[in-house]
């Protein structure tokens, strides 16, 4: 683990857009990682089958095209960005809202990201290593993200949601912020909708104006499925019953069918049974 | 099998009864003097000594109380002959019989060890005669006495009117919707797999869950002997229909115990596994379950039989069931729940289910949402009745009995891993399948043989002698991955 301070030539330049830079940074991991080009995936905690889908679309989109991922390393959809961004084969960092070094104790279910993270990505924290968190200090890193990344993409965030503290604070400094559009009515998505209405962010329909932004090329579109299961499980995880009610088919060819996209890797089954796009 | 032993010699007068009796034994002397003086009989002013052979086992319970006063009163000569059969009972100060636990677990030991005759109380003859033994049931020590002697011969008790089978409590026609859960209960109950129904709280888990109780078919006499014989032990057995009339459905609540769920205590008595023997044991709310008590069903699941020991005895109970379990999608019940919004975080959904260890889920076959259903599916006609689907649950039942003939077992689920490969054969394209599954999912080769048992009960079930590709397909589908 190192320790830079604004000072340093070291010290991730972007960061010093801040009215107050964190100082000093705790890095951990691939210090060359935070000065590469950069996009930050926020969103909330509790994501829906949907968000992860498209943190996790998004992150690759990112990977592919050599850009670095940032979020906050949370559950949810930071997770997901990061664990997108790994399994594109691209590199991550994941700005902590505590002490790196409790952080790495306390850490459980996200413990297994740890060392992919760290292999080409950084973790940064703006606290000393064995800071506690504390919840102001989580609402002060969603800033150090905004700062770290040259465009925020907001996922989903309800109301109230810590990722619409990072995309204020990167309307501020300038950096381009998009939200990726929710189902109306969704709690998940009240918050980048009403970001959308609002016109403080722009619809990410594609990952071309992302990387466009960014002077990168991407793909034109978000791919639509031809497949008739992928296309009904776009709109989030569905059971066996649910699927063959809306395809019209019988219980045989659904399972032959399930089976086909399960073995090629396009959909899986969640804990309880439903079946999710990948 | 005891021996009881009396004998009466010159001395001070006492009452001793050795060979390692426990409490009850003990007290059983203040109960035989009482009965013998009641009745009308002489208890000797001298010295008594009962012994209980094998010595070095421990005995427990009240049912040597008949022996016993046999015994002195034979040693005394008021009883001329011996009795020659298995007395079983305990007695009252007056000297009345009253029924004891677990005649029937004893009455086909003692069979088996060649006595085939019981004298026991009169609550307890239907056990015996249920069984084919020549079964006495008497009132009192007096009528046991006059019988041996011959003076009043009683006749053996006739065998107890044929089981009925209860009207079951729901019917699948009841179910609105829920076509794949249904479907997977039909699989569970005809091949013995076990199966586990996740969804939002509400959407009918509990209600298909206890729909199987009328989906299995009816006991075989010899399996109903065996179950009838574990409730017996338990004392849960109906004196007047000793023999169970439908498998058995237990549904254990989820504060339950190990010793409740296995069975344990000392002497040991068989828990809800054994109690579920040949039927079906229903966990709701598995979730809920403490993971220690889950992870003792490991060794029923596999083995068939749960092995008790405790301080001087060891009792094997046998515990084939098929296992129905319920659970919420997360702590707040609403992951998937179009109607209502989940509000578990991520971490908190996985802790919940990471309650389960992997070694049981492994063990579960068949993994099935259940979700909240449309309006419009409540009024849809044409449902099936349990009994249709029973009728081919049976028909798949006939074909694998006839496969595993000779080999005590009778269901899919148990079959051996040279079993499955005799059996479970697959056709051509479905080999293909098989192969892509095996690497695509990562499948363990236990994880596959179980794919593949589940796939040999739904071609069973579709009267196919080859595993096709829909079948596997739809034995893959049915066991979620982890």
């Amino acid at each position: 683990m190192i320790r830079v301070e604004p000072s340093d030539p070291d010290y991730p330049s972007r960061l010093r857009d801040l009215t107050h830079p964190p100082d000093p940074l705790w890095i951990d991991g691939d210090e060359t990682a935070l000065v590469a080009r950069s996009v930050a995936i926020v969103g909330t905690r509790r994501m829906t089958g949907y968000g992860e889908r498209v943190a996790r679309e998004i992150a690759g989109w990112c990977a592919a095209a050599k850009v670095v991922v940032v979020s906050g390393f949370a559950q949810g959809i930071d997770s997901a960005a990061h664990r997108g961004a790994l399994d594109g084969g691209g590199r991550t960092i994941a700005v902590l809202g505590e002490g790196i070094t409790l952080f790495l104790a306390t850490v459980r279910g996200r413990r297994p990201l740890v060392p992919r993270i760290r292999a080409g990505g950084a973790l940064v924290s703006q606290y000393p290593p064995s800071f506690c968190a504390q919840p102001w200090a989580f609402a002060k890193r969603n800033t150090t993200i905004a700062a770290l990344a040259e465009a925020v993409v907001v996922i989903e965030a309800g109301e109230g949601s810590g990722a619409l503290i990072t995309a204020g604070e990167a309307r501020r400094l300038g950096r381009p912020v998009f939200a990726v559009p929710g189902p109306l009515g969704s709690v998940a998505s009240a918050g980048t909708n009403a970001l959308i209405a609002s016109g403080e962010a722009r619809a990410l329909v594609s990952a071309a104006a992302l990387l466009h932004g960014l002077g990168l090329r991407g793909p034109a579109a978000v791919a639509s499925p031809a497949d008739p299961i992928l296309d009904a499980l776009s709109g989030g995880d569905l059971d066996a019953d649910a699927l063959r009610r809306r395809l019209g088919v019988t219980e045989v060819e659904l399972a032959d069918q399930l089976m086909r996209l399960t073995l090629a890797a396009q959909v899986t089954q969640t804990l309880d049974g439903r079946y999710r796009r990948r | 099998m005891v021996t009881v032993e009396a004998d009466v010699a010159n001395g001070l007068p006492s009452f001793t009864v050795v060979g390692m009796p426990d409490a009850a034994v003990s007290e059983a002397r203040e109960r035989v003097r009482a009965a013998i003086r009641n009745s009308g009989f002489e208890f000797p002013l001298r010295r008594v000594v009962v012994n209980l052979a094998p010595a070095e086992r421990r005995k427990e319970g009240t049912g040597f109380d008949l022996a016993i006063a046999l015994g002195v009163l034979r040693a005394t000569g008021q009883l001329t002959r011996d009795p020659e059969a298995l007395c079983l009972a305990e007695l009252a100060l007056d000297g009345t019989l009253r029924p004891v636990r677990g005649v029937m677990a004893r009455v086909r030991r003692a069979a088996v060890a060649g006595v085939s005759t019981a004298f026991v109380a009169q609550a307890n003859a239907a056990e015996g005669a249920a069984l084919g033994a020549e079964t006495y049931g008497f009132t009192s020590l007096r009528d046991v006495v006059e019988h041996v002697e011959g003076r009043v011969r009683q006749a053996p008790s006739p065998p107890p009117p044929p089981a009925t089978r209860p009207p079951h409590a729901v019917d699948l026609a009841d179910i609105a919707g829920h076509e794949t859960p249904k479907r997977a209960l039909e699989v569970a109950a005809a091949g013995g797999h076990s199966l586990l129904f996740v969804g939002p709280p509400g959407t009918g888990k509990t209600l298909l869950a206890r729909a199987i109780a009328s989906l299995l078919p009816a006991f075989d006499p010899d399996e109903a002997i065996v179950a009838s014989a574990v409730h017996s032990v338990a004392g849960l057995i109906d004196p007047e229909r000793p023999l169970l009339g439908a498998r058995p459905f237990r549904a254990p609540h989820h504060t339950a115990s190990h010793l409740a769920l296995v069975g344990g205590g000392s002497p040991p008595r068989p828990g809800e596994v054994s109690l579920a023997h040949g039927g079906a044991l229903f966990l709701d709310e598995l979730a809920e379950f403490s993971p220690s008590v889950l992870d003792t069903l490991r060794e029923p699941l596999e083995e068939g039989a749960v092995t008790l020991s405790r301080a001087g005895t060891t009792a094997t109970y046998p515990a084939r069931f098929t296992l129905v379990a319920a659970m919420n999608p997360c702590p707040c019940g609403h992951a998937g729940d179009p109607a209502e919004q989940c509000t578990c975080l991520p971490d908190a959904v996985d802790r919940y289910h990471a309650r389960l260890s992997g070694p049981l889920l492994d063990r579960i076959d068949l993994r099935v949402h259940v979700p909240r259903i449309a309006y419009e599916e409540l009024r849809e006609d044409g449902r099936e009745s349990s009994r249709t689907v029973r009728e081919r649950v049976i028909a798949a039942r006939d074909r694998m009995s006839a496969r595993l003939a000779g080999t005590g077992r009778t269901c899919n689920a148990e079959l051996s891993v040279a079993e499955v490969r005799r059996h479970c054969r697959l056709a051509r394209e479905a080999e293909t399948l098989a192969a892509e599954a095996m690497r695509g999912r990562r499948l363990s080769a236990r994880g596959f043989h179980r794919v593949l048992r589940v796939a040999r009960t739904i071609a069973d079930l579709g009267a196919s002698d080859e595993i096709r590709t829909s079948d596997l397909a739809f034995a893959l589908m049915l066991r979620a991955q982890a």
